[in-house]
């Protein structure tokens, strides 16, 4: 290391040979603190603790600039899962184990695959939009977002895959019509809303299909596919209760703007429409599931019985995550959508 | 080959007839769809809808990859989409469902590069973890100039990988579903810019220094306010500034200072080239079938651009800190600033190179002047 003089010496050569330093001295007095500004300055695209510029050109405008819109706790956390946790759909699925399944049984596992493929990127493409709109400042949000979108893309390519692995090929495209009921996660103009709806409901619904994959799984290779999806989307799922929990703390006058999101989500998740739920009643992929789930077309009915057993602990495992959010007085102050409740009680 | 999403075929299968379900819905097209106002009667009928029954895709040696699956009607890319509803590609049409997107980019030229399928599988086969796979006990003190410059640069790239998570952002929700490949690699490069952001944010929080000036922001406006089409915004992205990036990388590699730069260096370089070759290929692609009028009309719009990278590169907070890394220290910083207008040189001489490569007729005599100084700059002339 060169004593005080040398560097001193060094310094003053650089700038008689016409060098600027003035940065350098700027880095010096930079000091990058812990707390996450509440209110973002930042429209640069500028790394959070890094030095502004002035006169550059506030090309940013993020809509998003404020801690309580987008903020969730331990999302630093998180998004080191979502790393940890990367997965490859071509070589980490077992394909080998695909054997020749009877043609109901196929044809259901390539309806219900095809229903994924087709909705699984809508929680990429969303939450990509939204990235790009939330101040860097607020960067442990957008890398968790990130980590999803990328989840996301595996699941739309390994269904995708099995669709075409043994036989069977897409089948038919989703016709539910998203606007029947209103507040689709497309729809969102605001992350509270899209968070709300398409974590904590939409991806929560998913998260209990995947969990419950054995079920509708005739080798290894599907355990494996749902098995490590359950494990994907539950961190989507913590995305939202995480936000949520903030929420509840920080900004208690959205509460009830919260619950007007779930009224519109439950809705949506007990009459099916909107075709997020798999399970859900009128949707096709609930003959699938029948299908699966019983073993067969011609024990399709027994199948039904247990689809109804898979919604109870879809609500079941909503109430929870309620719970968990904070958000769980609607489930006692007869708020909750009735048939939920209902397939609560029943279970 | 234009795909209205009609008419799929649906004969592979044996005594597969098209659903009574199906076609009472062709017939009625304006009616109510299936589906939502009241439940459809249970006619299993969805068993008979798809287009190939019976073909298998089977995994090569790299596995079950999307080149694998790319077979019969499912590997055929169209021209141009009109499908609006995400239908899956290949999967069995049902009419009369309202869109649910539109989505700008429904054109293959507009966003289609052949290599991209296998530069998304490659993303994730060589996925890597920040705070695992770069040896971050290594570090060791540093001189403080040394150290700080270190931190300016990864300030620098910390905040490109911002810029390109934006940009990105912006646009993968407006691609079609009918160009998925496509889609899935530009979720894999918004995961690579998390990470390098995330490396290099940590790189420079990491050993004592702190974060440094943000970048001057003229190429990252450009990027970021670039409208005009996906391809543009990728040659702003890919030809222009992912060069400048990836060379960042090189000599970050070549000149760093311990074991954990020169892997997480190195790391990203992996990530970068994968970007670039997405971006020349879909580059080359889209002036390939555009012709040369619009080949011409990049050559110009560039022209403006360059001009913002000329004066960008004017800026000395950058170069000053290189010019310490490569040197080693304040002491020789002069003797790095020989190393700083190599790199100068190297990048607009392949930022020249990558745009005739992809049919942009780029050559010193219609490049900005003030870039074109680097190139014929003295090796060893003052900055």
């Amino acid at each position: 290391m060169a004593t005080v003089t040398e560097h001193q010496t060094y310094w003053e050569k650089a700038k008689d040979s016409g060098f600027d330093l003035g940065w350098l001295n700027q880095l010096k007095e930079n000091v990058v603190g812990q707390e996450v500004a509440e209110v973002s300055d930042n429209l640069t695209g500028r790394v959070e603790g890094s030095i502004p510029r002035p006169g550059v050109a506030q090309f940013g405008a993020y809509p998003f600039r404020t801690k309580k819109e987008v903020w969730g706790y331990n999302l630093r956390k998180l998004y080191e899962e979502f790393v940890t946790r990367q997965w490859s759909s071509a070589t980490d699925i077992p394909w080998e184990t695909l054997e020749e399944l009877p043609d109901d049984i196929e044809a259901a596992e390539c309806q219900l695959a095809t229903f994924f493929a087709q909705v699984e990127f809508v929680a990429a493409d969303v939450p990509g939009r939204f990235i790009s709109t939330m101040s860097p400042d607020y960067q442990e949000v957008r890398m968790a977002l990130l980590g999803q979108v990328m989840d996301e893309s595996r699941h739309l390519d390994v269904f995708r895959k099995r669709a075409l692995a043994n036989g069977g090929g897409l089948m038919r495209m989703i016709d539910s019509v998203t606007d029947v009921v209103g507040g689709s996660t497309d729809n969102a103009r605001e992350y509270t809303e899209l968070s709300t709806r398409m974590h904590i409901v939409g991806e929560g619904n998913v998260l209990t299909l995947f969990r419950l994959g054995e079920l509708m799984a005739y080798n290894e290779a599907e355990k494996a596919i749902y098995r490590r999806c359950a494990q994907d989307e539950a961190r989507h799922v913590a995305i939202g209760v995480l936000h949520a929990r903030y929420m509840k703390e920080c900004s208690p006058e959205r509460i009830e703007e919260m619950h007007s999101y779930l009224d519109e989500a439950e809705n949506r998740q007990s009459s099916g429409a909107g075709g997020e739920n798999p399970a859900a009643r009128n949707m096709l992929t609930s003959e699938a599931l029948a299908v699966l789930l019983g073993g067969g077309k011609d024990k399709a009915d027994e199948g039904q019985k247990i689809l109804m057993a898979v919604r109870q602990k879809q609500v079941k495992e909503y109430f929870q995550r309620l719970k968990s959010a904070g958000l769980d007085d609607r489930i006692t102050n007869g708020r909750v959508n009735p048939s939920l409740l209902e397939a609560y009680n029943s279970a | 080959m234009a795909s209205t999403g009609q008419g799929k075929k649906r004969t592979a299968r044996p005594a597969a007839k098209k659903s009574a379900r199906a076609v009472r819905a062709k017939k009625d097209s304006g009616g109510q769809p299936a589906g939502d106002a009241k439940p459809p009667a249970s006619t299993m009928d969805w068993m008979n809808d798809s287009p190939e029954w019976g073909m298998r895709a089977q995994p090569g040696k790299k596995g079950m990859t999307l080149d694998d699956i790319a077979i019969g009607s499912y590997g055929e890319i169209p021209d141009r989409s009109e499908e609006m509803t995400r239908m899956p590609r290949g999967a069995f049409h049902v009419p009369g469902v309202p869109r649910l997107e539109f989505y700008p980019l429904s054109k293959k030229v507009d966003l289609w590069a052949d290599n991209a399928a296998g530069l998304y599988e490659e993303a994730i086969q060589r996925r890597w973890m920040a705070h695992v796979d770069v040896p971050w006990g290594t570090l060791e003190p540093l001189p403080r100039d040394l150290e700080l410059s270190m931190c300016q640069l990864c300030t620098e790239l910390a905040q490109q990988a911002t810029i390109e998570t934006d940009s990105i952002g912006q646009w993968i929700g407006r691609m079609n579903y009918a160009y998925y490949e496509v889609k899935t690699f530009l979720a894999s490069e918004l995961y690579d810019s998390a990470r390098h952001y995330d490396v290099f944010r940590t790189r420079a929080l990491a050993n004592g220094g702190a974060l440094g000036m943000e970048s001057p922001g003229m190429i990252n406006r450009r990027i970021i306010e670039s409208r005009a089409g996906w391809t543009e915004t990728a040659v702003f992205m890919y030809l222009l500034r992912g060069p400048f990036t990836l060379m960042l990388y090189r000599y970050g590699e070549a000149y760093a200072l311990n074991a954990a730069e020169k892997r997480l260096f190195r790391l990203c370089i992996q990530d970068k080239a994968r970007h670039l070759a997405y971006g020349m290929a879909h580059a080359k692609y889209a002036i390939s079938e555009m012709g040369d009028d619009y080949a011409v009309g990049m050559l110009r719009m560039m022209s403006g651009v360059e001009r913002d990278m000329a004066t960008e590169m004017k800026d000395p907070v950058l170069w000053e800190a290189l010019a310490i890394i490569f040197g080693g220290g304040l002491e020789n910083i002069s003797s790095g600033m020989e190393v700083v207008e190599e790199l100068q040189k190297r990048y607009v001489n392949e930022y020249m190179a990558r745009m005739q490569w992809v049919g942009i007729d780029k050559t010193l005599d219609n490049l900005a002047p003030d870039l074109a100084a680097y190139v014929k700059q003295e090796s060893g002339a003052a900055s």
